[in-house]
């Protein structure tokens, strides 16, 4: 007891070893610390993107699917890459004798989505200042009808027991967005996320009267 | 004891070699502390993901049933009245997770209640609309705490197109 009683008590400065122990400890926590926290950084930064991804990705679902549920007839066609430009007609929400049409389209250049006369649906995404070697890209945007595309088999094999009635009137929405992390070192890996965002609407005018014209 | 005492009282020199130690110590438990917080909100932030998934798929699903019901529907066909809950269903793709790799993929059941039809007597129409009951039952990756299945359950009404 008496040994630590005297190292504790004697404070007029460090021993050789103490000083070369604490260096080591000392740099091996600031090395290791720096390692997590930049390893932490990119960690966030991922998940950062990948939020930003989801919550334009449910955006474009929402707001297509919102137009759809009210629309009273569709029309796709084909576009650039994997993508269609979707003809929404709805009724004018205040003179029922007119219809408008809604055009939804992916501008693949400038990864974003437009609709109407080129409004965009999120003037947010994507962000103005991506860190080097980030992108974003628009893999897939388009509208079958019901199970025309689906990797469900069961689903497959139900859309030919369906009447035409549902089948002119049932859409799948497919909307794939893929972030793209390049490494901007020698040697470095990159890293990459895909996420296929769907919804499927029923397009209930279409077997309203409200298709026939009637709507008062 | 005593020899503590005066270390505390004696400290005119600095700090010494015990005091970094200790110092660092509390750094690092700090930061482990840290870490695993920011860990566990990440682990969140992905549940509320696939739960929100979840909702969309359930979601989707009831808008088939409407759409059956509105327009390719048999009222008299009891097996698709009943329901699948008590059945085996195939799994869809709930979190893709690494797309490298299929190891880390969370899958979900999706099935449906039985299609319940409500009279509202005063109409004097017959069946008025009918219930549709959804739910999407998954389990979360291995974590404490969710040994138990995940589910929603998404409720939603149609009227056929007779109406």
């Amino acid at each position: 007891m008496n040994a630590p009683c005297i190292k504790l008590r004697r404070d007029d400065g460090w021993t050789f070893i103490e000083a070369t122990i604490s260096i080591v400890i000392m740099a091996i926590m600031v090395l290791g610390l720096t390692i997590v926290l930049l390893a932490f950084r990119e960690q966030l930064d991922r998940s950062w993107a990948v939020r930003v991804m989801d919550q334009y990705g449910n955006d474009v679902i929402e707001q297509l699917t919102h137009e759809l549920r009210n629309a009273t007839d569709v029309e796709v066609r084909g576009s650039v890459g994997n993508t269609k430009a979707i003809d929404i007609e709805y009724l004018d929400p205040i003179r029922h004798d007119l219809f408008r049409t809604s055009r939804w389209r992916a501008d693949l250049r400038n990864v974003r989505i437009t609709r109407g006369n080129n409004d965009l649906v999120d003037p947010t995404f994507p962000p103005s200042r991506l860190g080097a070697g980030e992108s974003y890209e628009i893999v897939q945007f388009t509208l079958a009808p019901y199970a025309e595309d689906s990797p469900n088999q069961w689903e497959r094999q139900d859309r030919n027991r369906r009447k035409q009635s549902f089948l002119d009137a049932a859409y799948d929405i497919r909307f794939k967005l893929r972030y793209n992390r390049n490494s901007t070192e020698i040697g470095g890996r990159n890293w990459t996320v895909e996420k296929e965002y769907f919804n499927r609407v029923y397009v209930r005018n279409m077997n309203l009267i409200v298709k026939k014209g009637i709507t008062d | 004891m005593k020899c503590l005492n005066r270390k505390w009282r004696d400290d005119a020199g600095g700090i010494d070699f015990i005091q970094v130690v200790v110092g660092l110590m509390i750094v690092a438990i700090a930061a482990v502390g840290t870490f695993q917080a920011l860990a566990y909100g990440n682990d969140k932030m992905n549940q509320q993901m696939r739960y929100r998934k979840a909702m969309s798929i359930a979601r989707s699903y009831v808008e088939y049933w409407q759409g059956r019901i509105h327009t390719d529907f048999d009222p008299t066909d009891a097996r698709t009245r009943a329901g699948n809950l008590n059945q085996r269903v195939d799994p869809t793709e709930l979190d893709l997770g690494d797309p490298t790799t299929d190891a880390d993929d969370v899958m979900c059941f999706v099935q449906y209640g039985s299609l319940d039809p409500i009279d509202l007597v005063e109409t004097g129409l017959g069946v008025d609309y009918w219930v549709i009951n959804v739910k999407v039952t998954w389990y979360e990756p291995d974590q404490p705490g969710y040994t138990e299945p995940q589910s929603v359950v998404f409720r939603g009404t149609m009227v056929s197109a007779g109406l």
